[in-house]
C-alpha cells in the first residue's frame, strides 16, 4: 500500500556547549534493599537545559554501566571527547534542551564522583571497599530520587536509558509510578540471560583473581589493572557485534610486517581492545564494575513474583527498543517486556532497529532511532 | 484526507458500529495506526496495534496508538485467551502465510474477529482478470506487482466457505460497493468491492 508520510521536520540542531557538573550531597542515612546502609550520600550529575516554572519538563537520563553522568556538552576546550549522548541530548535535537530539562546523574556504587565502593565512609576515614553495602538496580533508583526531590521536581516528564540505564529506567517505572511520565527503555531486558551473567563473571573473575586486586582492599593508585582491563576487554567485545567488527576492524593489520614479538598487537582489533582496557583502567573502579555488574546479574523482573506482577504498577506509557544485532541484551528479552506490560492493558510500545552495532546500537546516530524518541517524548 | 485515504478508511466506520464505549481492541497488521486513533478517538477504547514494519511503528508512536512491531502469530501467543473484546484484521488477512492459524488464534485472544478484506470476486475485478489477465492495481493497491507485499486474495464466497468450514459465526457483516462507501445489498459475491465480517466462536 501506498503509505508514505512526510518526514518529521527536526528544527536546526545545536550544542549545549560546555557544562559543568554538580554535586548532591544527602545528610540522611541511605538505606539500601539489603538491609545495608551508608551513613551520608553524594551524586555528582548534570544538567541540561532549564527547569520550568511548573517543574514539569524534566528528563531523567539514566546511563550504562561505563557511562557517567557526563552525557553531553564538554568540560572544557581541551576535551575533544562529547558527553556519551551529546547526539540525543542538546537544543533542537530528540532530547531537545530548548524544551525539557535534562537531568543525569552518575549511579550510586559507581567511580565517577557518586558514593561507591571507592568513596571514603565518614565513620571510619577509610574507603568502604568490600564494606560497601549489596548493590541493586533499586537502590540505585531510589538515589537518584533523593536527587529529583532536590529539584523539587514532583514528576519527571520522561526517565529513559539504555542497557543498564534501561534498567533502572523500567525500574522507575515500577517503584515511583506518579513520578514517571513516561519512559524510553533502550537494549535492555527484564534479566539477565545465562550468556550475559557468564560474561560479568567472567569478567569479575579477572579483576578478583589480579594479585592487586587484595581482597577488594587495594590501594587505589596500584589496583587490579590488568584484570580490570581484561574485564572491560571482553565486555567491550559483548557490546559489539560480529558483522560491526568485521566491517570496522576485518583482519586488518596494525603493522605490514609480521611482529617481531609473537604475541605483541598484530591485528587492529587487539589493538583496539587493548586500547578499550587500558582507557577504561584511568577512569574505573574495579569494586565499583564488580558492584554494578552483580546488581545487573541480579536484577530481576520475574522474582520474587511472577513478571506481570512486577510490571502491575507501572501506569506510565513507555517505549522500549531492541536492536537486532545485540547479542546481549536480544531483541526477545526487550520484546518480553512489552507483551508483559501489554497482557496487562498498558500503554507499551515495541519498536526494533535493525542495525549492525550490537549492543551499542543506542550510541549510535540513527535517523529512526532518532525519530522515534522525538516523537514519544514530544506527545 | 485524501478521498484515496477516504476509500482506504472506508471500513473504519462500520468496524466503529461494532466496537462498545472502553473495549480492548488489538489491530493486526495496524498500519499506520489511523483505524485505532479513530476508535481511541469515538469510542475510547484501549486499543494496541502490530505491525511489522518500524515505518508504521513511527507512525502510531506520532499518533499516540500503542503499537507492537513483530510478528502476529507470536504476539497473540503471548495472549491469554479472551483478553481483547475486538482482535481487528484490515486489509491483513490476505498477506498471513497461515491464515488458518492466525484466525483460529484470533478468536481465542479476542472475543469477537473482525475481518475487512478486498473482494476478489467483484465483478471488476473478474473482468480486468478476464481481459487482462492482470493483478488488481488501484488507488489503495498503487505498486506494481514487484513492488508489494505477497498477497492472497480471495473471494466473499470463499470467506464464507471457510468460515462454515471451521464452525466459526458470523454475527455481523457488511458488504461495501465498488467505491468502499455505500453497502452493497445483494450478490454481494459479484457486487461487494469489500467485505467486512465480525467473527466469534462457538461457545
Amino acid at each position: 500500500m501506498n503509505d508514505s508520510e512526510q518526514a518529521p521536520i527536526i528544527p536546526e540542531e545545536g550544542e549545549v556547549g560546555f557544562v559543568e557538573y554538580q554535586d548532591f550531597v544527602s545528610k540522611e542515612t541511605f538505606k539500601f534493599v539489603s538491609g545495608g546502609n551508608l551513613p551520608e550520600l553524594t551524586l555528582r550529575y548534570e544538567t541540561y537545559g532549564h527547569l520550568n516554572a511548573a517543574k514539569d519538563n524534566a528528563i531523567l537520563i539514566c546511563h550504562a554501566l561505563s557511562g557517567d553522568h557526563h552525557c553531553a556538552g564538554v568540560h572544557g576546550i581541551e576535551e575533544r571527547k562529547q558527553g556519551w549522548w551529546n547526539f540525543m541530548v542538546g537544543p533542537g535535537k530528540p532530547i531537545d534542551t530548548t524544551r525539557y530539562f535534562v537531568i543525569c546523574s552518575n549511579v550510586l556504587g559507581g567511580c565517577q564522583g557518586s558514593t561507591g565502593p571507592g568513596s571514603i565512609n565518614p565513620e571510619t576515614g577509610k574507603a568502604y571497599q568490600l564494606d560497601f553495602p549489596k548493590l541493586t538496580v533499586q537502590d540505585m533508583v531510589k538515589a537518584q530520587s533523593l536527587l529529583v526531590d532536590h529539584f523539587g521536581i514532583d514528576r519527571l516528564h520522561a526517565v529513559m536509558g539504555g542497557s543498564m540505564g534501561g534498567m533502572q529506567t523500567v525500574q522507575w517505572a515500577i517503584d515511583f509510578p506518579d513520578r514517571v511520565g513516561r519512559y524510553i527503555a533502550l537494549a535492555c531486558g527484564a534479566r539477565h540471560t545465562a550468556q550475559a551473567i557468564a560474561f560479568n563473571d567472567t569478567g569479575r573473575q579477572a579483576i578478583i583473581s589480579d594479585p592487586a586486586w587484595q581482597q577488594g582492599s587495594y590501594d587505589p593508585e596500584h589496583g587490579p589493572d590488568q584484570g580490570l582491563a581484561v574485564a572491560r576487554m571482553m565486555a567491550h567485545i559483548t557490546y559489539l557485534s560480529d558483522v560491526g567488527m568485521e566491517s570496522k576492524f576485518g583482519r586488518k593489520r596494525r603493522n605490514a610486517d609480521e611482529s617481531k614479538e609473537h604475541f605483541d598487537v598484530e591485528f587492529e582489533v587487539e589493538s583496539y581492545l587493548r586500547y578499550q582496557g587500558a582507557s577504561f583502567v584511568s577512569r574505573f573502579d574495579a569494586n565499583s564494575y564488580l558492584y554494578l555488574t552483580k546488581a545487573l546479574d541480579r536484577f530481576d523482573l520475574h522474582s520474587p513474583e511472577s513478571l506481570d506482577d512486577t510490571l502491575s504498577a507501572v501506569t506510565a506509557p513507555g517505549l522500549v527498543v531492541g536492536f537486532t544485532s545485540d547479542w546481549l541484551y536480544p531483541p526477545q528479552g526487550n520484546r518480553e517486556i512489552v507483551e508483559s506490560l501489554l497482557r496487562l492493558g498498558k500503554h507499551a510500545t515495541y519498536a526494533e532497529l535493525a542495525m549492525d552495532f550490537g549492543h551499542d546500537s543506542f550510541l549510535v546516530r540513527a535517523p529512526r532511532l532518532y525519530e522515534l524518541i522525538h516523537r514519544f517524548l514530544i506527545r | 484526507m485524501s478521498p484515496n485515504d477516504k476509500k482506504r478508511q472506508a471500513d473504519s466506520q462500520i468496524i466503529a458500529r461494532w466496537v462498545h464505549e472502553g473495549d480492548r481492541v488489538l489491530d493486526l497488521g495496524c498500519g499506520r495506526g489511523i483505524l485505532l486513533e479513530y476508535l481511541q478517538q469515538k469510542k475510547s477504547i484501549y486499543g494496541v496495534g502490530v505491525d511489522i514494519d518500524l515505518g508504521k511503528i513511527l507512525s502510531c508512536v506520532k499518533r499516540g496508538v500503542p503499537a507492537y512491531q513483530g510478528d502476529i502469530g507470536a504476539i497473540l501467543a503471548t495472549f491469554p485467551d479472551d483478553s481483547f473484546d475486538h482482535v481487528i484484521l484490515s486489509r491483513t488477512v490476505e498477506q498471513l502465510e497461515d491464515a488458518d492459524s492466525i484466525l483460529a488464534e484470533g478468536l481465542r485472544v479476542g472475543r469477537h474477529v473482525t475481518v475487512g478484506f478486498v473482494n476478489k470476486g467483484f465483478w471488476i475485478n473478474r473482468l480486468n482478470a478476464l481481459f487482462h489477465g492482470n493483478r488488481t492495481v488501484n488507488e489503495v493497491y498503487p505498486k506494481p506487482w514487484y513492488e508489494s507485499m505477497p498477497s492472497n486474495p480471495f473471494s466473499v464466497a470463499e470467506f464464507e466457505a471457510f468460515c462454515d468450514a471451521r464452525k466459526i459465526v458470523i454475527e455481523n457483516r457488511a458488504y461495501l460497493s465498488g467505491d468502499w462507501r455505500n453497502e452493497c445489498r445483494k450478490l454481494p459475491n459479484l457486487l461487494a468491492g469489500y467485505a467486512i465480517y465480525d467473527l466469534s466462536s462457538i461457545d
